[in-house]
C-alpha cells in the first residue's frame, strides 16, 4: 500500500497539488490496490503483485502531463540587471522633464486665454521645485555609485495601477480645493505632478529594456 | 507484437465509445472497466488506466459521463463513472456510426466493384 502511494506521489511531484490531481492520485491509488488484491487472489505473493500492478499501470507521464506543471502554476516574473542608479536618474530626469514641460506648457496656455488664477505661478514654482529637488536627489545617488546593479522584476502592470489610481486621487483633490476657494485652476500644476508617478512607471519600463540600461547578472 | 500494435492503432479511435458501451450497463470504476475491457477481447486488447483516466477526464468535461465516490474501503475511495444522457446519445450515434463505417470499410478492403 505505502509502495503504492510512493510511486503515484512520485509520478504526480512535478505538478500543482490542485484537488482535481490529488483526486486523480486517489483514484490511481484505489484502482492498484484492486489490482494488487485481484493478483493476490490469484495466488501470487504480495510483493510479486504489487510489482505486477504498478509494472502494468505503465507510462503515467502523459496522463501527468495533463495537470499543470508547477512551474507554471505561478508565473515566473522576469528580472532583469539594470545599472540602477543610471537607470533611476534617467526615469527620473525624464518623468520630471515630461512633467514640468506640461505643467509649464498647460499653465501658460491657461494665462493666455486668462483661464489660471495668479496663484497657479506660485503652485507652478512649488512642484517645479520639488521636481528639481527629485532629480538632484536620483543625481547625487548616481553619483555616489554610478555601477550600481540591481536585478529588479519587470513587473509594470500593477505599480502603474496604483500610480493611476494615486493620480486620480490628486486630481480630485486639485479639483476639490479649486472649487472651495472659488478659484480656477490653480491647482492645475498638482493636477499634472499627480501624474508623474504614473509616467516614471512607463519610463522605467521603456528605459530598462534599452542596452544602456541592461547590466550583467551579478554573481551570487 | 505487430498484431497489438495494429489492434492499438485501430481501437484507440474508439476508446470512448467502449468506456460509453460499458457504462451504459451499469456505473463502474476504473480499474474494473480496464479488466472489463481485457475480458471481452480475451485477452487481446488491454487498456491501459492512465488511456483510460485521460478518456474519462476529457469525456466528463464534455458531459458524456460523470463520476462519483464510492464507500471508503480497504484500498481507499473509488471513483465510479455513470454514463449520462449524453453519453448515451453519443453511444447510439457512435454506434450507428461504426456499424456504417464498418460495412463501408468491409466493401472497400474486399475489393467487390459490384462487377463482374
Amino acid at each position: 500500500m505505502e509502495a503504492i502511494k510512493y510511486y503515484v506521489k512520485g509520478a504526480f511531484s512535478g505538478v500543482e497539488q490542485t484537488p482535481e490531481v490529488l483526486e486523480q492520485q486517489e483514484e490511481i491509488i484505489a484502482d492498484l490496490v484492486a489490482k494488487v488484491a485481484d493478483l493476490v487472489a490469484e495466488g501470487r505473493s504480495e510483493e510479486e503483485a504489487m510489482g505486477l500492478a504498478i509494472g502494468s499501470m505503465g507510462d503515467l507521464s502523459t496522463l501527468v502531463a495533463e495537470f499543470q506543471p508547477l512551474e507554471a502554476a505561478v508565473p515566473a516574473i522576469p528580472r532583469t540587471a539594470v545599472w540602477a542608479t543610471r537607470l533611476d536618474l534617467g526615469v527620473v530626469a525624464l518623468s520630471a522633464g515630461v512633467g514640468a514641460a506640461v505643467m509649464i506648457g498647460s499653465t501658460a496656455l491657461g494665462a493666455l486665454v486668462d483661464l489660471v488664477e495668479p496663484g497657479a505661478g506660485f503652485t507652478l514654482l512649488a512642484t517645479l521645485g520639488v521636481g528639481g529637488w527629485w532629480v538632484r536627489n536620483a543625481y547625487l545617488r548616481y553619483q555616489a555609485d554610478p555601477d550600481a546593479i540591481e536585478v529588479r522584476e519587470q513587473e509594470y502592470r500593477t505599480r502603474f495601477r496604483k500610480a493611476v489610481l494615486v493620480w486620480g486621487g490628486t486630481a480630485l483633490l486639485a479639483t476639490f480645493m479649486n472649487i472651495t476657494t472659488y478659484t480656477d485652476f490653480w491647482c492645475w500644476p498638482i493636477w499634472v505632478a499627480g501624474g508623474t508617478w504614473a509616467l516614471t512607471v512607463k519610463m522605467e519600463k521603456w528605459l530598462s529594456r534599452r542596452p544602456e540600461f541592461i547590466a550583467p547578472e551579478p554573481h551570487e | 507484437m505487430v498484431d497489438t500494435a495494429i489492434s492499438s492503432d485501430l481501437i484507440r479511435g474508439h476508446i470512448d465509445t467502449i468506456i460509453l458501451g460499458l457504462l451504459s450497463t451499469r456505473d463502474r470504476y476504473g480499474y474494473e472497466l480496464c479488466k472489463e475491457v481485457a475480458i471481452l477481447s480475451g485477452g487481446e486488447y488491454e487498456l491501459k488506466e492512465p488511456t483510460l483516466y485521460s478518456a474519462a477526464r476529457r469525456m466528463e468535461n464534455q458531459g458524456l459521463i460523470r463520476s462519483y465516490w464510492g464507500e471508503e474501503s480497504q484500498g481507499g475511495r473509488r471513483k465510479y463513472y455513470a454514463i449520462s444522457p449524453e453519453g448515451t446519445e453519443a453511444y447510439r450515434r457512435n454506434l450507428a456510426d461504426w456499424q456504417r463505417a464498418r460495412r463501408l470499410i468491409d466493401r472497400l478492403i474486399a475489393g467487390d466493384t459490384g462487377k463482374e
